[in-house]
C-alpha cells in the first residue's frame, strides 16, 4: 500500500520538475522585463508540435531532437521579442495583457490550422521503457524530463550568478533605470531574456512530447499552471519557481488520486486563489512585491 | 490640531523616519526641512495614510488617524500634494480638480463649482480646459495644490511644491500659501529653498537621517550649529 | 478621456448632444425588425447586439474601472445557468430567473472583488481566470444538477412568460433593449461622481486615494454593475439559443472574446463595444462561412492578430480613430521615433 503513496509522491515531484522548467521561463521574463506573458503556455505547445513534426519528418527519436527544438525556440523567442514584446515594454497594463493574449490566440489557431484539433502522440524508443524500484514503476520519459529540467534550472541559476549577461539580467531585475544608467544594454538583455524564457518553454515542450499528446489548446492549461507556480514561488524568483513547480506537481497528482482526475485542476486553482489571498507576494517572494503587478 | 507622536517608519533595516514627534497648530505654517533623503516625504506618506507607520501615532484634533487608509485621512480633513506630481494626465485641469472636490460633495455640478473656485485661487482658471498631461511642471505643481485644496482640507501637506519654479513663480506660490493660511488652513510644508521656508514658516522642524534634529523659530533654527553642520555635511548651504 | 474636457463652446454643444444622440442611436436599434424581416438577417443582427451588449457590460469593469477581467464568462454563465435551472427545475419564469441569476453573479463578483481587488492589474486578470475556471470545472463535474459537459437544453415552449418566442424579431428587440439599458447605465456612470472617480483611479490610484476616493469601494461598485449586466445578457442568450454548455458559456475563450470586442471598439467609451461588435461579428461570420471547412481556426487567428495590432498601435480602440483620425497617424509616427527613446521613467 505504501508503494502507491511513494509512487504518487515521486511521480508528482517528477511532473512538478517539468512545471518548474516552464515556470522558470515565465518568471525570468517577468523578473527582468516586467512582462507577464499570457502566451507562455502556447510557446510550450509550439515546442511540442515542433518536436512532433520533426520526429514525423525525420523519423528520429524525439530525444535526439530536443536540442534542435530548444535552439529553434530560442530563435523564435528572439523574433517574437523583436517583433512584438519590445513594443509593449513599459506600455500600459492592458496592452501587455492583451497583446500576449492575442499572441496566444494566433499561435493556438496557427497550430489548429496546420495540425488540426486531433491529439497527436509521438513514440520514443527510449521513452517506452519503465523504471522499477522500491516497488514502484515510472515511465523513463518522466524521469528523463525531470533530470533534464533540474539540470537546466541549475545551469540557469549558475549562469545568472556568474556570467556577465546573467549579472546584467539581475541588475535590470533590481532596478531598470539604474541598470540602463550603468550602460547595460537593457533592450538587448530584454530580448535575450525573452529568448531564454521561450527556450525553456520549448525545451519543456520537447520533453513533454513522449509523455502527453499535443493539441492546440494545451497551452491554456500550462500557462495557468505556470502562473500558479510563479505566484506561489514569488514573482521573479527562480528558486521559488522550482519549489512552486514541485509543489504544484505534487498537489496535482495527489488530488488526482484522492479526489478524482476531473477535480485535479480545481485543486491547483484553489491553491492559486489561496496564495493570491494570503501571500500575494508568493511563499518566497518579498512582501509588498505584489504591487509590481501594477 | 495635528499631533504626530514618536512616528517611526522602517524599510527593511533602514529607519527612514525615526521617532519623530511634532505638532501643527491651528492657522500655523510649519516648515519641514532637511537634506535629501532625510525622510521628509516618508513622514508625509505616513501621516497621509499612503504608508503605514511602523510605530507611533497620528492624531487630528485628538482623533486617532494612525494606520487609516489614505482616502479616510483625506476625508478627515488632511489634503496632500506629491513631490513627484501625479496629475490625471488624460483629464482636463478642471476635471482633475473636480475629482478632489468630490470629497466634499457627491453632486458633480457642485463639485465643478468648488473646482472652479480652487482654480481661481491657484491662478489656473484660464487653463481649465487643458489636458493635465500637456501642462509644464510649474503648472502641474500648482494643479497638485488646487486638487488638494478642492478636497476642503483643514490641513494641507505640501511636499516641495516650489521645486523647479522660477523666482517670480516662487513669489506667487508664497502668496498662495499665505492666502490659504488666511482662509484658516493649517499648513505643513516641505521645502528645499531655505529663503522660502524661513520667510513663510512660523516654525521650523529640521530632519536629518530620519530623526528630528531641531525645532523652533526660523531664525533660531538657522543659527543652530547642529543644523548648520548637517547641511554643510550635505553641501547644502551652497543651494541658497 | 477626451469626452471629459471642454475645449471650446462649439464642442461643448456637441458634447451636450452626444449622450442624447447615443441614446437615440441605441434606442433605434430596437426598431431594426421593422426594416429587416428575414430569419437569417435577424439572427445576424441579434448576434451583433448580443456581442455589443456583453462587451459593453465588460467595458464597465474593464474600460471604466481598469479591471481587466478575463473571467467575465463566469458572470455571464451564472446568469445563464441560474435562470435555466430555475426554469427547468422549478418552473420559474426566466424574467424572474434573470433577476435572481444577475444577483447571484453580483454576489459572486463582490466575493471575487473583496478577495482580489487589493491586487493590481494583471494579478486581477489572473485571479478572474482562476475563479471562472473553478466555476467551469464545478459545473462540468456537477453533472446531476448542471448536466455536466453536455450542458442543459430547454425545450421550445413559446410564450412571453417563458421568454421564448416564435419569431426572431422579439429576440432582437429584447437584446436591443438590454443594450440600450447597458449603454444608458454607462452614460450615467460616466457623468456621475462614480465616473469621475473611476477616471481618476484609472489614471493614478495613489493620487485618487489621496483625494479621498475609496478606490476599492469604487472598483467593487463597477465590477458589481458589470457582473449584473453580464448575467442579464447570459439569461437572454440562454433563452434564445436554448442550449448552454460549460465550454461555450464558461470557457476562457469566451471571456477573451468579450474583452477583445470592447478593446477593438474602444474601451472606456459608450459606443466602443457596439462598434467593435459591428466590425468583428460580420468578419467572423464571413471567415467562418468562407473557410470553416478548409481552415478552421483562421478567424481566431485573425482575431488574435487584430487584437495585437490594436493594443500596440491603437490602444484606445477604433472609436478613437473615428473621433480623431489624425491622432492615429501621430501615434504611429511617435511609435517609430519611440524606438530610440530611453527607458520609461521609474517611479520614485
Ligand atoms: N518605498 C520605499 N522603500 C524603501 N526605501 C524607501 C522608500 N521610500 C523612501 N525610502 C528611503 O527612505 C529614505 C528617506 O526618503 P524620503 O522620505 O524620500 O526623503 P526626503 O523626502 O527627505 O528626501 C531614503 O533613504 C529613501 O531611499
Ligand atoms: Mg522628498
Amino acid at each position: 500500500m505504501t508503494a502507491i503513496y511513494i509512487q504518487l509522491v515521486v511521480s508528482g515531484l517528477l511532473l512538478g520538475g517539468i512545471y518548474a522548467l516552464v515556470s522558470v521561463g515565465l518568471t525570468m521574463i517577468f523578473g527582468v522585463s516586467r512582462i507577464k506573458n499570457f502566451a507562455h503556455g502556447d510557446l510550450v505547445m509550439v515546442g511540442m508540435y515542433l518536436t512532433y513534426a520533426l520526429t514525423t519528418w525525420t523519423q528520429l527519436d524525439p530525444y535526439l531532437l530536443v536540442p534542435v527544438v530548444t535552439v529553434a525556440l530560442f530563435g523564435f523567442g528572439l523574433l517574437l521579442s523583436f517583433a512584438l514584446i519590445r513594443r509593449i515594454q513599459g506600455a500600459p497594463q492592458v496592452a501587455q495583457i492583451f497583446a500576449t493574449v492575442g499572441l496566444g490566440l494566433v499561435l493556438q489557431n496557427a497550430a489548429l490550422m496546420i495540425f488540426g484539433a486531433d491529439f497527436r502522440t509521438t513514440n520514443s524508443e527510449i521513452a517506452g521503457n519503465v523504471l522499477r524500484f522500491w516497488g514502484i514503476s515510472l515511465p523513463l520519459s518522466l524521469f528523463i524530463a525531470f533530470v533534464v529540467s533540474m539540470a537546466v534550472i541549475a545551469c540557469l541559476t549558475v549562469f545568472l550568478r556568474t556570467s556577465m549577461v546573467g549579472k546584467a539580467m539581475r541588475a535590470i531585475a533590481q532596478d531598470r533605470r539604474a541598470a540602463s544608467l550603468m550602460s547595460i544594454d537593457v533592450k538587448f538583455i530584454d530580448m535575450l531574456t525573452f529568448g531564454l524564457g521561450t527556450a525553456c518553454a520549448g525545451l519543456a515542450g520537447a520533453l513533454l512530447v513522449p509523455l502527453y499528446p499535443v493539441y492546440p489548446t494545451i497551452g491554456a492549461n500550462l500557462v495557468l499552471i505556470s502562473f500558479v507556480v510563479v505566484i506561489l514561488g514569488g514573482l521573479g524568483s527562480i528558486e521559488g519557481a522550482l519549489i512552486g513547480g514541485l509543489a504544484i506537481g505534487l498537489i496535482e497528482t495527489l488530488s488526482g488520486f484522492f479526489i478524482g482526475s476531473e477535480m485535479r485542476q480545481m485543486a491547483y486553482f484553489l491553491v492559486f486563489i489561496a496564495v493570491l489571498l494570503f501571500r500575494p507576494a508568493g511563499l518566497f517572494g518579498q512582501r509588498g512585491s505584489e504591487t509590481l503587478g501594477s | 490640531m495635528l499631533e504626530v507622536r514618536h512616528l517611526t517608519k522602517r524599510f527593511g533595516g533602514l529607519a527612514a523616519v525615526n521617532d519623530v514627534s511634532l505638532t501643527l497648530n491651528k492657522g500655523e505654517i510649519l516648515g519641514l526641512i532637511g537634506p535629501n533623503g532625510a525622510g521628509k516625504t516618508t513622514f508625509f506618506n505616513c501621516v497621509a495614510g499612503a504608508m503605514q507607520p511602523s510605530e507611533g501615532q497620528v492624531l487630528l484634533e485628538g482623533r486617532e488617524l494612525t494606520g487609516k487608509k489614505a482616502h479616510d485621512v483625506c476625508r478627515a480633513g488632511i489634503g496632500r500634494t506629491y513631490q513627484i506630481v501625479k496629475p490625471f494626465g488624460k483629464l482636463s485641469v478642471r476635471d482633475n480638480v473636480l475629482v478632489g472636490a468630490l470629497n466634499q460633495t457627491r453632486n458633480v455640478a457642485d463639485a465643478r463649482r468648488i473646482a472652479d473656485e480652487a482654480l481661481e485661487l491657484t491662478g489656473l482658471a484660464d487653463q481649465r480646459n487643458v489636458l493635465a498631461a500637456s501642462m509644464p511642471l510649474p503648472r502641474r505643481k500648482r494643479l497638485e495644490i488646487a486638487r488638494a485644496l478642492a478636497t476642503g482640507p483643514k490641513i494641507l501637506l505640501l511636499d516641495e511644491v516650489m521645486a523647479g519654479l522660477n523666482p517670480s513663480e516662487v513669489e506667487l506660490a508664497i502668496d498662495l500659501i499665505k492666502t490659504l493660511r488666511s482662509r484658516g488652513i493649517a499648513i505643513l510644508i516641505i521645502e528645499h529653498l531655505m529663503r522660502v521656508i524661513t520667510s513663510v514658516s512660523d516654525r521650523i522642524v529640521v530632519m536629518h537621517h530620519g530623526e528630528k534634529l531641531a525645532e523652533g523659530a526660523p531664525s533660531a533654527v538657522m543659527n543652530d550649529p547642529k543644523v548648520v553642520e548637517a547641511y554643510l555635511g550635505e553641501g547644502f548651504v551652497a543651494q541658497d | 478621456m477626451s469626452t471629459m474636457s471642454t475645449p471650446s463652446p462649439k464642442e461643448s454643444i456637441a458634447r451636450r448632444l452626444a449622450p442624447v444622440l447615443t441614446l437615440l442611436l441605441l434606442a433605434s436599434l430596437m426598431a431594426l425588425p421593422l426594416v429587416v424581416t428575414d430569419t437569417y438577417s435577424l439572427h445576424f443582427i441579434w448576434k451583433v447586439l448580443f456581442w455589443a451588449a456583453i462587451a459593453a457590460a465588460w467595458n464597465i469593469a474593464g474600460g471604466y474601472a481598469g479591471l481587466f477581467s478575463l473571467g467575465h464568462a463566469a458572470f455571464f454563465g451564472l446568469g445563464a445557468y441560474t435562470s435555466i435551472l430555475l426554469y427547468m427545475q422549478a418552473g420559474v419564469s426566466p424574467w424572474i430567473g434573470m433577476i435572481v441569476g444577475s444577483l447571484v453573479a453580483l454576489c459572486f463578483s463582490l466575493a471575487i472583488g473583496l478577495l482580489t481587488l487589493r491586487l493590481r492589474g494583471s494579478f486581477f486578470a489572473l485571479a478572474t481566470i482562476a475563479f471562472a475556471e473553478v466555476l467551469r470545472i464545478a459545473v462540468v463535474n456537477g453533472r446531476d444538477v448542471t448536466g455536466g459537459s453536455e450542458g442543459l437544453s430547454v425545450s421550445f415552449a413559446p410564450g412571453l412568460v417563458n421568454m421564448i418566442f416564435q419569431d426572431r424579431a422579439s429576440y432582437v428587440v429584447l437584446m436591443a433593449a438590454v443594450l440600450f439599458v447597458i449603454g444608458a447605465t454607462t452614460l450615467l456612470i460616466e457623468r456621475s461622481a462614480l465616473g469621475y472617480s473611476l477616471a481618476a483611479l484609472r489614471e493614478d490610484e495613489d493620487a485618487a486615494e489621496a483625494l479621498g476616493i475609496d478606490t476599492i469601494r469604487v472598483k467593487l461598485i463597477a465590477i458589481a454593475i458589470s457582473a449584473f449586466l453580464s448575467a442579464v445578457t447570459g439569461t437572454l442568450y440562454a433563452f434564445y439559443i436554448l442550449l448552454i454548455e460549460p465550454t461555450t458559456v464558461l470557457g476562457i475563450g469566451f471571456s477573451v472574446e468579450i474583452a477583445l470586442i470592447a478593446i477593438i471598439g474602444g474601451m472606456g467609451t459608450v459606443l466602443g463595444p457596439l462598434l467593435g461588435a459591428i466590425l468583428i461579428v460580420p468578419l467572423s461570420e464571413y471567415l467562418r462561412a468562407e473557410f470553416a471547412a478548409s481552415l478552421q481556426g483562421l478567424y481566431l487567428l485573425i482575431y488574435g492578430t487584430i487584437l495585437i495590432v490594436m493594443v500596440v498601435f491603437l490602444p484606445n480602440g477604433l472609436i478613437s480613430a473615428i473621433r480623431d483620425p489624425r491622432s492615429v497617424l501621430r501615434r504611429v509616427r511617435r511609435r517609430k521615433s519611440a524606438s530610440s527613446r530611453p527607458e520609461e521613467k521609474a517611479d520614485a
